[in-house]
């Protein structure tokens, strides 16, 4: 049977469908069922589509107002939460006087009883000039429904037009309430739609060259982006527009202009590609940048597309001199420890053969919180016999697997990473990293060693009190034991 | 003159919130039960944030079920989310309680809590009994994210707690303490007074260990997991026959004055006590409350404060200016004890919109004479435009100032929640004569690496 049900879910067996464990003969449609509901009363990972749109999809763009359309959680919620840093660089010279102004700021209309029972755009329009003025270099404001408003039904559309009018400067709804579809990737497509219906081809870059690409997916989570930007620069590609991160609003106006589109998180942005494919003739190809091998890999795809193979070779040979000698090191120390990815979407597919092959890593099981079938057939192809593929692990799950399986490192988020040390296993941040950047040669290395630490914290050694005092406890590398092999 | 001038927010939008709406304040309480899971009826992202905002702050685990409602439940209403909720939560967690913690969403669809509840119990009993079922405390806590802020959220389940599971008996001779929304390190700092003065107590809700517990494999419950600790469902069900009941904040006390009210268990409110005065008057509180004297023992850890404060606060903090910015009640405490210190609470903020809040700096602008300008129902942008023109020598407040301090340049002492930015501010107290003692070392740390720093020779004794 491929599939499998945990104990502590047996009270509800609809969850059976959700957990496959990988057989390779099985056929190839055997995946756990997914981007379906969540079943009530779990303590689900999983977020709403506000969180999509906003806090993944928008939030990493510079020149922006964010105005959220809500009681006062929603707004709160939305501040300063991620991990995507902005400079004040603008595509046409010119410098937006705020740095980090995306994290910094978040604005918000405070609904209260009587605009829940009267209605909130009075209150939506006041914002958005009140927003004006106090921010007047934004170059554009957004606006955000959340559940409250969904249900009171207050037409956010209605409003951004016009106030658009009003303040002489683009203003854009996202319909993506909290309560819409079963994940917060419904809130990463609806964020792609409006901004592909509302932006996309309405603006001119200052400049072009034969090697422009769009670079889709990408938020800068801990500086992502400045890292494969420099590899691309040192090849001669240049990045017209990213996708968002570290983005201005006018620069998803051109996009239409770019020669390729380069998709980076394929779960939270294939969406636009494909819009642009269809309507402007861009072409988009689905990369990878985690670890050496699948960055290597995918420069040099990105770079033939522009007959610079060479110019690639040189810039990944440059970084695996780099990096290279000290991977080696991390291969050492990590060969044969077992990790379960506990990620939001593409990462566990991302990261699985790279894990082994390059830091000799076996991977025990990968999940995800709302990744969708495309997703879940790449996760079951990159993993080994014996592996779980979950959708939408709720806690008990997490705890029952700890307890089954042999786990030397849980990658994960800030929600699981506490429970997983008080079970006495090792945990990384792997949405928005601990020592960031993650990406690209030098990215990896950071996460090499970020998991080689967490493994080999010394605390592990010494977890419970002893009786008796263990003469190896002070060696917590091992190091001493290699020695006396020797 | 010694006044208070009320600074108007000039603008409806809020731009950086100093509050959260009140799910959070709801989550937080029922946490603080031994065994009790919260559930949210509402969307994923009102646990989800919840979540990661606990876990961030505590560095801890907060396992909250969500009833995850969608379109259908926008159209049809949450009845089937709710009630198969919680027979899933019953079954598989079997909690001692669960806490049904409404949010904006399912309050605008008006659904029937307490006839769901009714359902599921009903569906319960005939799935696992009826003792089992009667075993497990089913609390509806309403929250409608859009009237007031975490506090009534917090308020609200406190009240809702008492109301449907206190139960008069036998008098308990114990106090019930509700200590607002603090850190673990507040809460033992409480327990560690009552100790001193022989006193028992019955803490709604003690999220001391809960939130912050020990990494001991071998002694943690598990599958599922429960946090050590927390305030047990007898407890709570004995509090209607307690002495008393003193609410560490007047600005969630509505659980003691139920008490009161439906089983005449004297209530006192407030203050918090951050700084002497304030610590005094607590234990003036629980004197009156038990007759247990103030014993020497404390007395001498009074003095400990008291030393501090005579060899610190004339010689480095005499007439510094702070701005204090945070929940009413612990502003307000701390804006009395800087008072204390010498020191000049210039600008007080907090994102309630609270009367009591400007009574309680009116009386800390007699007391030190100052001029005290307040922001009431404000919010971070507002302090940070304020700044510019008037500048403090020293911030106090969560670390989601911490982007303002920086640019302005003023030194930001840690205090209240969040603070994600730096760790520790959970495990050591701020009320308290000990508070006191470790709020002086911040505040006088962070003034002698600010403004003595740079003439080190000042800093040789």
């Amino acid at each position: 049977m491929p599939y499998k049900l945990f104990d502590v879910s047996k009270p509800i067996p609809e969850r059976k469908e959700h957990t496959y464990v990988k057989h390779c003969n099985d056929p190839e449609d055997c995946i756990p069922k997914c981007n379906s509901k969540t079943i009530p009363g779990s303590m689900t990972e999983r977020g709403c589509a506000f969180a999509g749109a906003k806090g993944v999809i928008t939030g990493a763009i510079k020149d922006v107002a964010h105005v959220v359309h809500s009681p006062i959680g929603c707004t709160m919620y939305g501040y300063g939460s991620k991990r995507y840093p902005t400079t004040t660089e603008l595509p046409d010279g010119s410098e937006f006087p705020v740095k980090d102004f995306n994290i910094k700021y978040i604005i918000g209309t405070d609904l209260q009883e009587s605009d829940v029972v009267f209605g909130g755009m009075k209150k939506l329009r006041q914002a958005v000039r009140e927003t004006n003025k106090e921010f007047p270099f934004v170059n554009a404001i957004y606006l955000y429904a959340t559940c409250t408003t969904g249900l009171i039904g207050d037409d956010m559309d209605a409003a951004a037009k016009e106030m658009e009018e009003e303040i002489g400067k683009p203003v854009i709804a996202f319909n993506a309430p909290g309560f819409a579809g079963s994940t917060q990737s419904k809130g990463h497509q609806i964020g792609n739609d409006t901004l592909f219906a509302k932006i996309v081809g309405t603006t001119e870059p200052p400049a072009t060259t034969p090697y422009d690409i769009n670079f889709i997916g990408e938020y800068n989570i801990d500086g992502d982006l400045w890292l494969l930007k420099e590899y691309f620069n040192e090849i001669g590609i240049n990045i017209l527009s990213t996708f968002t991160g570290d983005c201005c609003h006018n620069e998803l106006g051109w996009m239409h202009r770019a020669k390729l589109s380069v998709v980076r998180c394929q779960r939270s942005s294939t969406y636009i590609a494909k819009m642009i494919e269809e309507k402007y003739g861009v072409p988009y190809i689905k990369t990878d940048f985690f670890s050496t091998e699948y960055c290597a890999e995918n420069l040099r795809t990105v770079a033939k597309f522009f007959g610079l193979e060479d110019k690639a070779e040189e810039v990944i040979a440059k970084r695996m001199a780099k990096v290279g000698p000290e991977l080696d090191f991390y291969r050492e120390k990590l060969t044969g420890k077992k990790v379960f990815i506990f990620s939001g979407g593409p990462k566990s597919y991302h990261l699985s053969i790279p894990l082994h092959n390059e830091l000799g890593l076996e991977t025990t099981g990968v999940s995800s919180m709302f990744e969708h079938e495309d997703g879940f057939e790449k996760m079951k192809d990159r993993v080994k016999e014996g592996a779980l593929v979950i959708d939408d692990p709720n806690t008990l799950e997490l705890e029952e697997l700890i307890e089954d399986y042999d786990i030397d490192l849980i990658l994960g988020g800030v929600k699981e990473k506490y429970l997983v040390h008080k079970l006495g296993i090792p945990s990384l941040l792997i949405h928005s990293y601990e020592n960031g950047p993650y990406m690209g040669f030098e990215g990896f290395l950071n996460l090499a060693r970020d998991m080689y630490s967490a493994i080999y914290n010394p605390v592990w050694n010494i977890l419970e009190f002893q009786e008796t005092e263990d003469p190896d406890v002070a060696d917590v590398t091992g190091e001493a034991a290699e020695e006396v092999e020797k | 003159m010694s006044c208070v001038n009320l600074i108007e927010k000039e603008r409806n939008a809020i731009i950086n919130p100093l509050k959260t709406c009140q799910p959070l304040g709801a989550m937080y309480a029922v946490t603080g039960i031994r065994r009790a899971v919260p559930l949210v009826h509402g969307s994923q992202g009102c646990s989800t944030f919840v979540r990661y905002s606990l876990s961030r702050h505590f560095r801890e685990p907060s396992e909250i079920a969500v009833t995850s409602l969608h379109e259908d439940a926008a159209v049809f209403g949450g009845r089937r989310n709710l009630i198969e909720g919680l027979q899933n939560v019953a079954i598989r967690l079997n909690p001692s309680l669960i806490g049904v913690i409404t949010t904006c969403s399912s309050e605008i669809i008006g659904d029937d809590i307490i006839g769901f509840i009714k359902t599921a119990k009903k569906e319960l009993t005939e799935k696992i009994g009826e003792e089992k079922t009667e075993k497990i405390k089913i609390v509806p806590i309403s929250t409608p994210s859009f009237v007031e802020t975490h506090l009534k959220g917090y308020d609200n389940a406190v009240k809702a707690l008492v109301d449907h599971v206190a139960e008069p008996s036998e008098p308990n001779g114990k106090v019930n303490i509700i200590p607002g929304m603090v850190n673990p390190g507040d809460i033992r700092e409480i327990k560690h007074i009552l100790g001193l003065m022989d006193i028992e107590s019955i803490v709604l809700t003690d999220i001391s260990d809960p939130f912050d517990s020990p990494l001991r494999p071998s002694a943690t419950e598990l599958k599922p997991y429960y946090p050590k600790g927390g305030t047990t469902v007898e407890e709570i069900v004995d509090s209607a026959n307690s002495t008393g009941t003193i609410s560490l904040t007047k600005y969630a006390g509505s659980g003691a004055v139920s008490l009161e009210k439906k089983y005449n268990v004297p209530a006192e409110l407030g203050p918090i006590p951050i700084g002497v005065q304030n610590t005094d008057q607590f234990l003036r509180n629980l004197k009156k409350l038990t007759g247990q004297d103030v014993t020497d023992d404390i007395l001498d850890e009074r003095g400990l404060l008291i030393d501090s404060m005579a060899d610190l606060s004339s010689r480095y903090l005499h007439n510094r200016t702070v701005a204090i910015y945070g929940d009413p009640e612990i502003t307000a405490g701390i804006a009395r004890f800087v008072g204390e210190l010498g020191m000049v609470p210039q600008l007080v903020l907090t994102g309630a919109s609270n009367k009591t809040f400007v009574e309680d700096i009116e009386k800390v602008a007699k007391e030190t004479g100052v001029e005290i300008d307040t922001m009431v129902g404000g919010d971070l942008r507002q302090m940070e435009v304020y700044l510019k023109d008037n500048p403090v020598d020293i911030l106090i407040g969560s670390s989601d100032g911490r982007l303002i301090a920086k640019e302005a340049e003023i030194p930001l002492v840690r205090v209240g929640f969040p603070v994600y930015d730096r760790v520790g501010y959970h495990r050591h107290p701020i009320v308290g004569y000990n508070g006191g003692i470790h709020l002086i070392d911040l505040i006088t740390n962070t003034v002698l690496e600010n403004y003595y720093e740079h003439q080190h020779w000042k800093l040789q004794q």
